[in-house]
Parts: C-alpha cells; structure tokens; sequence
C-alpha cells in the first residue's frame, strides 16, 4: 500500500498547472484594468480642469482608509499562506478569516464613501469623472467580492484539513490583485493632479 | 511560518502602509499638486505594485515567463499612464 504523506514546505520547488492558471487569470485581469486606466487618463487629458475640480469633492481620507485596509488584508492571506505551507492550518484558517473581515471592512468603508458622495450631489451622471470613479471603484467592489468566494473555497479546505489543495495560494494570489489594483485606482483618482 | 517569513511580512506591509502615507500626502493641498506630483504618484504606484506582486504574490517563485509578463505589463501600463500626461494625449472625438 502507498501512503501519500505531506509534507509542508515553505518554498514550493514548482508551481501546479492550477496555480500557473491563476496567473494567466490575473495576467487577464490586469490587461483589462489597464485598459480601464488608459481611457480613464485619456479622458482626464481632454479635459482637466472639470476633473481636477472634481477631484477635489473626493474623500482622500476615505481612499487612505480603504487602501490601509486591502494592504493590511494582502498581509494577512499572505501570512495565511505560509502558515498553511507551515502545517499551521488553524492559524492558517484565523487569518485568513482576517482577511475576509478586512475585505468587508473595505466594502464597507466603500459603501460608506459612495453614501457620502451620493448625499452631496455627486452620482455617476455628474461629469466624467464621477462616471470614472463610480464604475473604477464599483467594478473594484465586484472583484473584492468575488475574492470572497476564493477565500471561502479556501476556508473550507482549510476546514477540511485538505493538504493538497491549493485553494488557499489561488485565493491569496487573487486577493493581493484585487489589492494592487487598488492602489492603481487609488493614485489616479486621488493622487495624480 | 518560520519567524524571519513572519518578521519579512510585517517589514514588507509597514513599508507599503508607510508609503500610502506619503502618496496621501502627495494628493493633499500642501504638497502644492501640479505634474511632480503627480509623476512622483505614479513613481510610488509602480514601486508598490511590483513590491506586492514579488514579497506577497511571490511572482519570483512563478515561472520566468509569467514573472517577465507580470513586469512587462507594469512597465506598459505606467508608460503609458506617463505618455499620456506628459504629453497632454487626449481622447480622440468619436
């Protein structure tokens, strides 16, 4: 009789074709956002007195907030990965229901933000930057969302004890994509002048 | 987790937070705005991006292929975010 016995490492030699996939996903991704970014400042260029006014009625404490939030749950589902390499995987499972809290923290704190600019008379029909904003934040949202779902995939496994899945690396590679498109969203509607 | 992954982790999240802190600042009144600014924004994004796709999505562990990709695609991006600035492109009238 073979026994398959695990054995946690914290450097895997080579990626699955699982993992390999996820990185075709994110590479996908990340060409679709980029498109996003460039009609954003294209538009930005074609008239940027109306955005830089705009900009203005923005929060950047609200975008401060919400970045410090993705960065801190990109650590946690960062630290879970390594616990769960560890063998660690009730530690695993704790921070990586970390994570999710931070990410709703962020949904939250999201919601929260178009509450306020909606009450003021900001909504997506405003100007074009209103429009940028509320559909770069809104399709941001629907991917934070969807993070939810790999990591709940990858709390179960967790859960379950399953050593051979890789749900919880898939879900943590997505997650911290999900960050660093934030902090690109960030910069251009906060930050560039 | 050994302590110096946990210890790299830490470092690597204090130093993206303590970043954002600065392009906050950067995005304030008092940094004056105007294209520096914005340059240095779009300098720090592109540090932060590749900082977090290396330490905590671990793209150095990827294949050469997908790492070289994950950088191309930043170095395309931020071009040409910075074309478009410095050279005032705007959307073409459709």
């Amino acid at each position: 009789m073979t026994t398959i016995t695990f054995s946690p490492a914290s450097e895997p030699a080579e990626l699955s074709d699982k993992v390999s996939g996820a990185w075709a996903f994110i590479l996908i991704e990340c060409a679709t956002f980029s498109a996003y970014f460039i009609v954003y400042m294209l538009y930005r260029m074609h008239d940027p007195a109306t955005f830089a006014e705009a900009q203005t009625h923005l929060s950047p404490t609200f975008g401060l907030v919400n970045t410090l939030i993705l960065l801190a749950s990109s650590w946690q589902v960062a630290r879970s990965v390594h616990s769960a390499r560890a063998g660690r995987y009730d530690v695993a499972w704790r921070q990586a229901v970390l994570t999710v809290a931070l990410g709703l923290a962020f949904v939250v704190s999201k919601l929260s933000e178009w509450g306020f600019e909606i009450q003021r008379g900001y909504t997506f029909e405003t100007n074009d930057f209103f429009a940028f904003y509320f559909f770069l934040t809104g399709i941001h949202v629907v991917h934070v969302l969807l993070g939810f779902v790999f990591m709940g995939v990858a709390l179960y496994k967790l859960h379950e004890r399953d050593v051979h899945s890789e749900a919880l690396e898939i879900a943590g590679i997505y997650w911290h994509m999900v960050d660093f498109l934030w902090v690109v969203i960030f910069t251009l509607l906060y930050v560039v002048r | 987790m050994s302590k110096a992954i946990e210890g790299h982790l830490f470092r690597v999240w204090l130093a993206l937070s303590g970043i954002t802190l600065l392009s906050y600042w950067l995005g304030s009144e008092s940094a004056g705005g105007g294209a520096l600014v914005s340059y240095a924004a779009l300098l720090i994004v592109a540090i932060k991006v590749r900082v977090i796709a290396s330490e905590f999505m671990e793209a150095r562990r990827a294949s050469k292929k997908l790492q070289l990709a994950m950088d191309a695609w930043l170095f395309v991006l931020l071009a040409a975010l910075t074309a478009i600035y410095t050279f005032k492109l705007d959307m073409p009238a459709v």
